[in-house]
């Protein structure tokens, strides 16, 4: 038996591996690189691994910048976004409420009020639905935004008058 | 307790009254996929680490019935804290000294060739599998934690019996306390098989595979993988006996690596396989 290292060099190139004969439904993704680390073949760092590479290239660049912790270009908590997706609602404006930060599972929270109800919707960064995220108030005092001293404002689900202080006219 | 001796090398083909080997695996964590519809789900990451067949196990029953079986080990470790004892028989396999060694019943055509290495490659995307591992230990648990007993009040006269189990027989007749009462004690750190998780995504680089939901254990814990005894098994045995071909495996698998997916094997077909969504519809697309 070849060892490890040996055995990454003598594989096939991409091209030439066969169709794989056991399902018929099924997709082949690309792995990230040819030869990966030894230390992740024992497990050390591969889970870090996987938050990393398992998303597109387009989804890895929004986790890097709107839900890093210190981008300048962060989404922060009391700005209010405005959210396309592919499936109904097409489109769904909120103050941000919470970001959860997980690698792949990063999601975050927005709350409106429309037609008279509260509404929260989680949104998941990495979902093949989600189109776009536009920031439209800041979370500072410019751009008709306000400032928080919080990182999670689950405290505007029982002050209306914060709440409409935050978006009040927001629409989707 | 004897050897089976392995004397053809021609590629042997699975049928549905074939019982295949296991793996041998590492729980690495949990992480979320999303499937080709944009369904998000939760899934357990496997890492094999050089899963080795060790021996092939043939023995005859009181009764004339044989047992079939394959010993796979797993988990390379120092020859220093292996025993002599085991040093001997892992250098009769030819492979290196393994951490865990385990036994998987199969059919007397399942038999491997000895010190072959497996891969994750055995396992189809798309097919379901049973994981067996140590459950997370609990330590000393009391009645309504480890029996789901409804424990008493909180007030209206209850004096300091709030999570206990109240009365734990009859009077007179039995006069005794049945064996196996529910009672506390230890509890967690057992053998336990979860059934039924479909294997969704494959990596033969890293000898990865992911399982939807969750399997018992602590990460980095041992468990064993199999095909599923229920809804691979039986089912596939039950459909061949009636001759519905379509209903042996899984929709969308239509074969099984046999004996074995080894290494060998994997370096033939690409190297990162993810099952498509068994639904026929998006679920986000409103019914009529």
């Amino acid at each position: 038996m070849l060892p490890r290292a040996f055995r990454g060099t003598a594989r096939l190139f991409s091209t030439e591996r066969l169709a794989y004969p056991f399902s018929s439904k099924i997709t082949t993704p690309d792995p990230p690189y040819e030869s990966p680390p030894e230390s992740l073949y024992h497990g050390k760092g591969l889970m870090e691994h996987l938050h990393k590479t398992l998303p597109t290239p387009e989804k890895q660049e929004l986790l890097a910048t709107l839900f890093s912790h210190k981008h300048p270009d962060r989404i922060r908590p009391g700005s209010v976004l405005r959210v396309k997706m592919e499936h109904a609602p097409t489109s769904f404006a909120g103050v941000l409420l919470a970001v959860r930060r997980r690698g792949v599972d990063t999601s975050f929270v927005l709350r409106n009020i429309v037609e008279g109800t509260g509404v929260e919707m989680q949104f998941f960064a990495n979902s093949p639905h989600l189109k776009e995220i536009k920031v439209i108030r800041d979370h500072t005092g410019k751009r008709g935004g306000r400032s928080v001293r919080r990182a999670k404002l689950y405290y505007l689900r029982n002050s209306p008058e914060k709440m409409t202080a935050f978006a009040s006219g927001v629409t989707d | 307790m004897s050897v089976a001796t392995l004397t053809s090398t021609e590629p042997r083909k699975w049928t549905p009254m074939s019982m295949r080997t296991g793996l041998i695996a590492r729980k690495r964590g949990m992480i979320a996929l999303w499937d080709d519809n944009g369904v998000r789900f939760p899934v357990t990451v496997l890492q094999l680490e050089n899963c080795q067949v060790t021996a092939n196990v043939k023995s005859i029953r009181r009764d004339g019935s044989e047992y079939h079986a394959v010993q796979v080990a797993a988990s390379d470790r120092p020859e220093k804290t292996t025993t002599a004892q085991m040093l001997g028989h892992f250098n009769r396999a030819g492979v290196p000294p393994k951490r865990i060694v385990r036994e998987f019943a199969v059919t007397s055509d399942a038999h491997i060739p000895v010190g072959t290495t497996l891969s994750a490659i055995h396992f189809v995307p798309g097919q379901f599998v049973d994981v067996i591992a140590n459950s997370i230990g609990k330590g000393f648990q009391g009645v309504m934690k480890r029996w789901h007993f409804k424990g008493l009040r909180a007030s209206h006269g209850v004096s300091k019996a709030h999570r206990s189990a109240g009365s734990t027989g009859a009077h007179q007749d039995p006069g005794r306390v049945w064996p196996g009462k529910k009672m506390a004690g230890r509890m967690g750190n057992k053998r336990i098989t979860t059934q039924n998780l479909t294997v969704v995504r494959i990596d033969t680089q890293l000898d990865l595979i992911f399982v939807r939901g969750h399997v018992p254990g602590v990460d980095d814990a041992q468990v064993l993988i199999k095909d599923a005894t229920k809804k691979m098994l039986s089912l596939g045995k039950a459909a061949a006996e009636k001759g519905l071909i379509d209903k042996v495996l899984p929709k969308g698998v239509t074969d099984l690596p046999f004996p074995a997916g080894t290494a060998d094997m994997a370096m033939l077909y690409p190297p990162i396989i993810e099952a498509l969504s068994s639904r026929t519809t998006s679920p986000f697309i409103p019914r009529e």
